[in-house]
C-alpha cells in the first residue's frame, strides 16, 4: 500500500494543504476502483457459494444456518459499502473533471463569452436603431416648431445658442468686468435690446461685437 | 452548442455511471432474493445475474476510461480563465437599454400629459 509523504518545497512558500501530485491522486482513484469492484464481485460470489446446502456439517444445521445467515449479512453489507465507495469515487471524479479538464473548461468559457457578446451587440444595435429613428423624428419636430409662428413670439423662444449668448452680456455687465470692453458691452446691451436682429457678443474679448455697434 | 455539450458530456456519462452502480446492486439483490425462494425461477436468475455482471463490468471499464483521460489532460495548475469581462460588458449594455426605456417612458408620460384636455 502506497504511503503519501509530505515533501518539503524550499523554493515555494505554499501552505501545506494537499501534497498529492496529480499522478498520485489519479493512481489512488484507480486503486479505489479496482478494490471496490473486486470487493463487490468477491462478496457476491461468496454469498452465492454460501447458498449451497450441504448435507454433512461439522455443527448442527441450526448453528450452520445461523452462521451462514450472519456471513451473508456481513457480505451484503460489504457489497453495499463498496457500492457507496464507488459512488464517492464518481463524485470525486466529477469534481476533478470540473476543475482540471482544461479543454472543456476553455470551451465552456469561450461559449459563454460568445453568448454574452452577441447579447451585448444585439442591445447596442437596437439602441442605435432607436437613436436613428428618434433623431429623424426630432428633426421633423424641430423643423415644424421653428418654422411656425410660436418660435418668433418672444425672445425667450429663441434657439438655445442665441438665447445663451444674448443672456451673457446682461448677466456679466452689472458685475463690472476688468476688461476694457465693459463699457462697450453695456452699450451693446442697450443697443441689442432695441434692435430686433440678434447679435453675437463675446465676453472673452474677441471684440467684433462691440466694434460693430460702436 | 456542440462545444458546450462536449463539456457536459463527460459529466452526464459519470451521472449515468452512478445510476449503473445502483442498478448493479439492485440486480445483485434480486439474484439473492430469487435464490431465497423455495422454487427459484432459473431464467429470471440467469437474467439478473447477467445484468449484474454486465453492469459491474461497464462501471469498471468506463471509470477506467475517465481516469485515463484525466491522466492525459490534467496539469495540476488552477484554471484562471473567466467570462467576467464579457459579463460586465453585457450588464452595462443591459443597463443602457433600461436607461433608454426609462427615459422613453418619461417622455411618453410627458406627451400624454400635454395632450390631456
Amino acid at each position: 500500500m502506497e504511503v503519501v509523504l509530505l515533501l518539503p518545497r524550499p523554493a515555494m512558500s505554499q501552505p501545506r494543504v494537499l501534497p498529492q501530485s496529480k499522478e498520485t491522486l489519479l493512481q489512488s482513484y484507480n486503486k479505489r476502483l479496482k478494490d471496490d469492484v473486486k470487493s463487490i464481485m468477491d462478496n457476491f460470489t461468496e454469498i452465492i457459494k454460501t447458498v449451497k446446502i450441504e448435507d454433512e456439517t461439522q455443527v448442527s444445521r441450526a448453528t450452520q444456518g445461523e452462521q451462514d445467515n450472519y456471513e451473508m449479512h456481513v457480505r451484503a453489507a460489504n457489497i453495499v459499502r463498496a457500492g457507496e465507495s464507488l459512488m464517492k469515487l464518481v463524485s470525486d471524479l466529477k469534481q476533478f473533471l470540473i476543475l482540471n479538464d482544461f479543454p472543456s473548461v476553455n470551451e465552456a468559457i469561450n461559449q459563454r463569452n460568445q453568448q454574452l457578446r452577441s447579447l451585448q451587440d444585439e442591445c447596442d444595435k437596437k439602441l442605435i436603431a432607436l437613436r436613428d429613428e428618434i433623431s429623424i423624428d426630432l428633426y421633423e419636430l424641430e423643423e415644424e416648431y421653428y418654422s411656425s409662428s410660436y418660435s418668433l413670439c418672444d425672445s425667450n423662444d429663441l434657439p438655445l445658442c442665441e438665447a445663451y449668448w444674448r443672456q451673457e452680456p446682461a448677466a456679466f455687465s452689472p458685475e463690472g468686468l476688468s476688461m476694457p470692453l465693459t463699457a462697450a458691452t453695456a452699450e451693446q446691451s442697450t443697443a441689442t435690446s432695441q434692435s430686433s436682429t440678434p447679435s453675437h457678443p463675446h465676453v472673452n474679448g474677441h471684440g467684433t461685437g462691440p466694434t460693430e455697434h460702436s | 452548442m456542440a462545444t458546450h455539450a462536449v463539456a457536459n458530456e463527460r459529466l452526464r456519462a459519470l451521472e449515468e455511471l452512478e445510476r449503473e452502480i445502483g442498478a448493479s446492486l439492485q440486480s445483485a439483490g434480486n439474484v439473492i432474493l430469487e435464490l431465497s425462494k423455495e422454487k427459484a425461477n432459473e431464467r429470471a436468475l440467469e437474467r439478473q445475474a447477467a445484468q449484474f455482471s454486465a453492469a459491474v463490468q461497464k462501471v469498471e471499464a468506463e471509470l477506467s476510461a475517465q481516469i485515463r483521460y484525466l491522466t492525459q489532460v490534467a496539469t495540476g495548475q488552477p484554471h484562471e480563465g473567466s467570462s467576467y469581462s464579457a459579463g460586465k460588458d453585457c450588464q452595462l449594455a443591459l443597463n443602457r437599454v433600461d436607461y433608454a426605456r426609462l427615459k422613453l417612458g418619461e417622455l411618453a408620460r410627458t406627451c400624454e400629459q400635454m395632450l390631456e384636455p
